[in-house]
């Protein structure tokens, strides 16, 4: 309750104080706007904001798609053949861990500015993290039950759906949940860099004429959709994941 | 031993099939890494980019600045989250929401507010290295354990004998794993941020490599900013690993 | 032995390891006939758990062999063998419902069938309040009886035990004995079974078999003939009980000192 109290006041307080301070002329109002000002703006750029945020979300849930398919399904087979992770592993930290802006030149390059390049980009940022904490899970399932299985009778499909594939449903919601952040970060990347259409080509537009506060409303509308986002997945995982301890 | 041979195998493979491809088309699309390594020699010999150095320094001037903040920023709001309960219950679950936003959302404002030029770019290093930092100390304040603390106590420690002797010390596992990955995300930012949009620094000349279509070029010197990121984070690693050493 | 159900026959088993070959049995022979329940003791390390795993089908003897019914094992056979192992190794997304209903489950027993097996199962075992819950809610007595109900589900003649009462406490493995014990009695399955408790090995089996340190022989073999239930101060156990223990504390002695 006091909790729920402090995190009102201070928000309030903090929109007051902007608000007051913007409105005093102690901030310049060019850059900073007054919260105000924000609200009015998303009433003015709402429908090309909404447009641009429905074209960058399309993008992402195709490249999403891909990338969970294709992060699982790597990650399983990579997981359990012990060679293959052995070999792989690095490689697939290696391409996790580093900025994938470096090729983004070379990906417009080749596949020029539209759609294919935020898809192939998006897919790029959320493949690996799903793909590396899959093969983590599929290492770490618990060796015994692989021994009880196999007591049992199982098959090899039978081991793989009916206990690799369970035991790994907490990494590769763990590994989706990292993913879709970065997914929809490749996508809004590509557009900033070099879109004709999506939310990024906007808020970069927005930028570039000095439109503070249509910036600061449309910086808002992708953050809400991001945490709507990975609040529902969260949900999702929590639905997913009943039988685990806490 | 055969897994190192197996590696380097599919790394040499990588490199001739890349060969391969490349020669067969267009040479304004993909440079082979044939023609990537004389271009490489000439980007080290400073002969096609006399100013490297320059922008290398510009950069990592931006990085040092972003990462000595994001560190302070992120230590100080750790620990003032982690130890005032109140205050965690509070605001991590805001810094949390924040955290599930791509950052490069907010790099639109921060360009407006600071501009094309080093600000910009520090700005955007320190806000991806700071979320990381910040959570680590978080975590790590919850991985001390309450019987350390105790034993602490009941032998007579201060509170700050307590934080300097049991806290620091139980959590600096967890606390330079997130010092280390703020400073490849840190990294990250400022790189992003360069090739977004800058006149100087090294995103700026991959920048207007790729701009002249002079791809051998671009190709170079994105191999020197990987060679200087690798080795970033191995010395970062180096450090971890000292660190982390009672761990064990 | 020729008769007898389960024959192992001059078994060697060899693990190649990074420090080493080790040997964990050598030239072990043992028959064990329909119906018996026959407890195998050995102190730590003397490849009982290994004998297990070869009986069940889940690893291949480097020499002799090992047949079950007439027939050369060669990989599990859950129609014939179910296995009960230390580590209950239930599955955590499954209920308890769910996870003695696997191998059924497994072999392609109709929904329905199988779980009213399994259900039948649960109720004798005293874990019908608990059908859906999931492990991590059950005690670990209650996790080893959803283990053993697994193993009881297949309804196979043989069942095969490795110290499954090991990560109990010393109340509740007495317990778990007698409730198994009445299981055997009512089901009649061949059981061996691997324990270190001298107080579970004279009060449960018909048989006893002493294992020697590693590399594991079998040293010796003690028939029980006495009736159930057994009372453990009776002079008859008490002197068994004493007799084991001086044949397993020398073997003890031995692994302690060759681990040091
Ligand atoms: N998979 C394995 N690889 C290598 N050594 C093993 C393996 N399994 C068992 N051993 C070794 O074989 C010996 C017998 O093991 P085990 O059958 O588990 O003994 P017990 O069950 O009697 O304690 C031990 O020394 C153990 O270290
Ligand atoms: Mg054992």
């Amino acid at each position: 309750m006091r909790v729920r109290a402090l995190q009102v006041v201070s928000i309030v307080a903090l929109v007051a104080a902007w608000e007051a301070a913007a409105r005093l002329g102690w901030v310049d109002a060019a850059f900073v706007p007054a919260p105000s000002a924000v609200v009015h703006a998303l009433g003015t750029i709402g429908d090309r904001a909404l447009g641009g945020l429905g074209d960058t979300l399309a993008k992402t849930a195709i490249a999403y798609a891909i990338a969970v398919v294709l992060g699982v399904s790597l990650g399983i087979v990579v997981g359990s053949v012990r060679v293959l992770r052995d070999v792989l592993n690095p490689f697939v930290i290696a391409a996790y861990g580093i900025p994938k802006i470096l090729i983004l030149p070379w990906i417009i390059l080749l596949t020029g500015f539209g759609t294919t390049p935020a898809i192939l980009y998006g897919t790029l940022h959320a493949t690996f993290p799903i793909m590396l904490l899959v093969i983590g899970g599929v290492r770490d399932v618990d060796r015994t039950l692989i021994t009880v299985a196999r007591a049992y009778g199982a098959s090899t499909w039978q081991l793989y759906w009916k206990v690799i594939l369970p035991a790994v449903v907490p990494s590769m919601l763990a590994g989706m949940r990292l993913g879709i952040v970065f997914c929809l970060l490749g996508v809004l990347v590509v557009e900033m860099f070099a879109g004709v259409r999506g939310m990024g080509a906007v808020m970069g537009a927005l930028a570039n004429g000095f439109k503070a506060p249509e910036l600061f409303a449309a910086t808002a509308l992708v953050s809400a959709a991001s945490i709507a986002i990975v609040l529902s997945l969260d949900w999702l995982n929590d639905r997913l994941s009943h039988w685990r301890d806490q | 031993m055969t897994v190192a041979a197996i590696r380097l195998a599919l790394v040499l493979a990588l490199v001739l099939a890349w060969e391969g491809a490349a020669r067969f088309s267009n040479p304004l699309l993909s440079a082979p890494p044939s023609v990537v390594l004389p271009a490489l020699v000439r980007v080290l010999t400073l002969d096609s980019y006399p100013e490297l150095p320059r922008h290398l320094l510009v950069t990592a001037r931006e990085i040092a600045i972003a990462y000595a903040m994001a560190v302070l920023a992120g230590l100080a709001i750790g620990f003032a989250l982690g130890l005032y309960r109140t205050l965690g219950r509070a605001y991590g679950p805001i810094l949390a929401a924040l955290y599930a936003v791509p950052a490069v959302v907010w790099y639109p404002s921060l360009m407006l507010f600071f501009g094309l030029d080093s600000s910009s770019k520090i700005a955007f290093g320190f806000l991806l290295g700071f979320f990381p930092i910040t959570l680590a100390v978080l975590a790590g304040i919850r991985q001390v354990s309450p019987q350390l603390v105790t034993v602490a106590r009941a032998f007579g420690a201060t509170p700050l004998t307590t934080f300097v002797k049991v806290m620091v010390p139980a959590m600096m596992f967890t606390l330079v794993g997130g010092l280390r990955t703020g400073l490849a995300l840190t990294v990250i930012g400022v790189i992003v941020g360069e090739i977004l949009g800058s006149r100087q620094g090294i995103g700026s000349l991959i920048n207007h490599a790729y701009g002249l279509l002079r791809t051998a070029d671009y190709v170079a010197l994105v191999l020197v900013t990987l060679v200087l990121i690798v080795a970033s984070d191995a010395l970062a690693s180096l450090v971890e690993h000292r660190a982390q050493r009672w761990s064990e | 032995m020729a008769g007898a159900l389960i024959v192992v026959d001059r078994v060697s088993k060899r693990y190649t390891t990074r420090s080493g070959v080790v040997e964990a049995l050598r030239d072990v022979s043992l028959g064990v006939s329909e119906g018996e329940f026959c407890t195998i003791i050995g102190p730590s390390g003397c490849g009982k758990s290994t004998l297990l795993a070869m009986i069940g089908g889940l690893a291949t003897p480097d020499d002799g062999h090992i047949s079950v019914d007439g027939a050369a094992v060669d990989g599990p056979d859950p129609t014939r063998v179910a296995t009960v192992f230390q580590d209950p190794g239930l599955f955590p997304w499954r209920t308890a419902l769910e996870n003695v209903e696997f191998g059924l489950e497994l072999q392609g027993t109709p929904r329905a069938e199988r779980r009213r097996i399994a259900s039948d199962l649960l109720g004798p075992l005293g874990l019908r309040p608990f059908a859906a819950k999931y492990p991590r809610e059950l005690s670990g007595g209650m996790r080893q009886r959803v283990a053993i109900a697994r193993a009881l589900a297949l309804d196979t003649k043989i069942v095969l035990m490795d110290e499954p009462f090991g990560a109990l406490d010393e109340q509740t493995r007495v317990l778990m004995g007698e409730w198994l014990l009445e299981i055997w009695r009512r089901t009649r399955k061949t059981v061996i079974f691997v324990t270190h408790s001298l107080q579970e090995a004279v009060s449960l089996s018909t048989r006893v078999a002493v294992m020697t340190a590693r590399p594991g022989r079998v040293k010796l073999v003690l028939d029980l003939p006495m009736d159930y239930p057994r009372a453990i101060e009776s002079p008859e156990i008490v002197a068994l009980r004493a007799k084991l223990w001086g044949e397993i504390r020398e073997e003890s002695l031995r692994a302690i000192a060759e681990s040091t």
